[in-house]
């Protein structure tokens, strides 16, 4: 509800004006989401000779809106220079892969915190917030040296392979999934699962039974953060993975070369690769700006 | 906590914590605290494979960074700069333009509902696509700003974007672009959550609109401000992606602590230095924090 304006019955003029003024702004924000993206779209439709030969300062050559010549060939051939279909099958496991196990072990953590009583509890939550402070850089370099001795003296090679790459985002994806299935069990009541307990459940079985079911929507936001988490990564997946595992993030900058920059063929594939990503997002929303929201806002 | 079978001591706890510790364990915090030993040892390629003869040069590593005599350091805290400069302008930009869209999202108007979701576009698009698309924007001679630049007169020759010092703010732009929506998300929350009682009592009392912005939702965002701030500081330090993939791996003039080591470590291979570098950027991250903390305690007791 609006509250109603005490200068509204005055000036209607001016009222209206201000209504103008309104959808004038939204219109200039949704204009300055929406042009890259419109640029993105066009530009995939456009020929490579048309990019290749576009220049700003010769006018009958200036990049356009609307391709001179409209085809389909970008997205045809997206695989032909740039292995993408294999990148993308890499970005699928891993992302499907550290889903899997982010929700499982984030389940059971976040159980323990909402419901047990436990000596070191504060100690613990502390340790798992804190991790969000690092940024990657601060232990990309003793990981990846950590990795190369794994491989040299216990001979298990975690480099460039899916379970390695699956454990590491795996466990950039558990912090944050840990703290907000924490605050979703805690809004579970108790009785619920202590009424289970009566009836002879296992601590065990009162979580499976009682509680997975009563948190799907708190499992399904932390199983698509963790994918979306995995889908995007560039830091780690830049020096970790390599052609067997390479993920899309960085795949995907294969298509400028030095010889060569295939402008059409890369927005044909950001369109590609961006839609596993909003295709979940839109799914799953409000769970995920519930999610978002609350963590910024309880801390 | 209520007294039931709740309050009693379970060990049990342990077991179920115990797979997500292991992960945070050899993920985070052994490389976090092996990093920090790294960075006293000359550990180079060479050495990586004679990995216990690295070595020890104690503060070998950071002299190199603080002395001012390499090139290396010079570069580092050049690099340490730029981020600084990055987030001085990022931050309050996008602070502002979210909070003038939250404000505009919390009116009625048709299709408010559409538009909502909309915002959260350059939010939840991939960074690689994000600024890969930049990328494409920037380029001197066949990209949209040029031609806009070039079409208005505000310029007489392409301007090229991605290279030298310049690049700092076509990421500038870039991010801006994409960071806003995270803002204006969490202030809009902030905004639903101020009661319509108080802007009516203020409207009684004849309080003109930028007086009501001033002593109802400013004061009453404070809370959501503060942590917004402080976690877009502390992100501030991990900026990497947006560098690396606007400016296609070469980031040249425009380092930023990330970028810089992951260059430092993985093309020149020195992974101590690279290690030490990383070091004095969590020093700084961690100085940081424990005086945001200090800032917002002291302002929670003036609240009080």
């Amino acid at each position: 509800m609006m509250m109603p304006d005490p200068t509204q019955k005055r000036k209607p003029s001016r009222r209206i004006i201000m209504r103008v003024l309104l959808y004038l702004a939204v219109f200039l924000v949704l204009a300055v989401i929406l042009i890259p993206y419109l640029w993105m779209v066009s530009g995939s439709f456009k020929t490579s000779l048309e990019i290749q030969s576009a220049d700003v300062m010769r006018p009958g050559l200036e990049p356009r809106w609307i391709p001179r010549t409209f085809t389909l060939e970008n997205y045809a051939k997206i695989n032909k220079t740039v292995p993408i279909a294999d990148y993308f099958k890499n970005s699928l496991i891993i992302s499907f892969g550290t889903m899997f196990f982010s929700i499982v072990i984030s389940i059971t953590a976040a159980y323990a915190l909402s419901r047990f009583n436990f000596r070191g509890k504060g100690a613990i939550t502390l340790g798992v917030a804190s991790t969000q402070l690092f940024p990657g850089i601060s232990f990309v370099i003793p990981y990846f040296i950590l990795f190369t001795l794994i491989n040299r003296y216990l001979g298990v090679q975690l480099r460039n392979t899916y379970p390695g790459m699956i454990l590491t985002y795996t466990t950039f994806a558990i912090p944050f999934s840990i703290l907000m299935l924490r605050n979703f069990l805690d809004s579970v009541p108790r009785e619920i699962d202590e009424q289970a307990q009566i009836d002879g459940c296992s601590r065990l079985g009162a979580l499976f039974r009682v509680i997975i079911p009563l948190s799907g929507p708190g499992i399904v936001a932390i199983g698509i953060y963790s994918f979306i988490m995995a889908w995007n990564e560039v830091l780690f997946a830049s020096v970790l993975t390599g052609r067997a595992t390479k993920t899309v993030a960085i795949g995907i900058m294969e298509y400028i070369t030095q010889q060569q920059a295939r402008w059409s063929q890369m927005m044909a594939a950001c369109i590609v690769i961006s839609i596993p990503v909003l295709l979940l997002f839109t799914f799953m929303q409000r769970y995920i700006v519930e999610g978002i929201v609350s963590g910024a806002t309880k801390g | 906590m209520e007294a039931s079978s709740w309050g009693k001591r379970d060990r049990k706890a342990y077991w179920f914590i115990l797979p997500a510790a292991l992960c945070m364990l050899f993920v985070h915090f052994i490389p976090i605290f092996w990093g920090v030993y790294i960075s006293f040892l000359d550990l180079d390629v060479y050495t990586l494979t004679q990995w216990t003869s690295a070595p020890w040069i104690g503060l070998g590593n950071f002299i190199q960074i603080f002395s001012g005599k390499f090139a290396v350091g010079k570069k580092f805290l050049e690099s340490v700069y730029n981020v600084i400069i990055y987030g001085v302008i990022t931050i309050p930009v996008g602070y502002v333009i979210g909070l003038l869209v939250a404000l505009l999202l919390n009116r009625n108007f048709v299709g408010r509902t559409f538009v909502r979701g909309l915002i959260l576009l350059p939010y939840i698009t991939p960074d690689s696509v994000a600024y890969n698309v930049w990328r494409f924007i920037f380029q001197a001679r066949l990209g949209l700003v040029n031609k806009y630049l070039l079409k208005l007169g505000l310029i007489k020759e392409p301007i090229v974007w991605l290279v030298g010092k310049r690049s700092l703010w076509a990421v500038i732009i870039a991010s801006v672009w994409k960071g806003w929506p995270f803002g204006c998300l969490i202030l809009l929350a902030g905004l639903q959550g101020i009661p319509a009682e108080l802007y009516e009592a203020a409207r009684i009392d004849g309080a003109s609109p930028w007086q009501q912005f001033k002593m109802i939702t400013f004061p009453m965002l404070r809370p959501v401000t503060r942590t917004l701030l402080m976690m877009n500081v502390i992100w501030n330090f991990h900026a990497y992606n947006q560098f690396y993939i606007l400016l296609g791996g070469s980031v040249g003039d425009a380092h930023v602590p990330s970028t810089f080591i992951m260059q430092e470590a993985f093309t020149n291979l020195h992974y101590g230095l690279g290690s030490a570098m990383a070091v004095v950027l969590m020093v700084i991250i961690l100085l940081l924090i424990t005086v945001l903390m200090q800032v917002k305690r002291k302002n929670t007791e003036h609240a009080l």
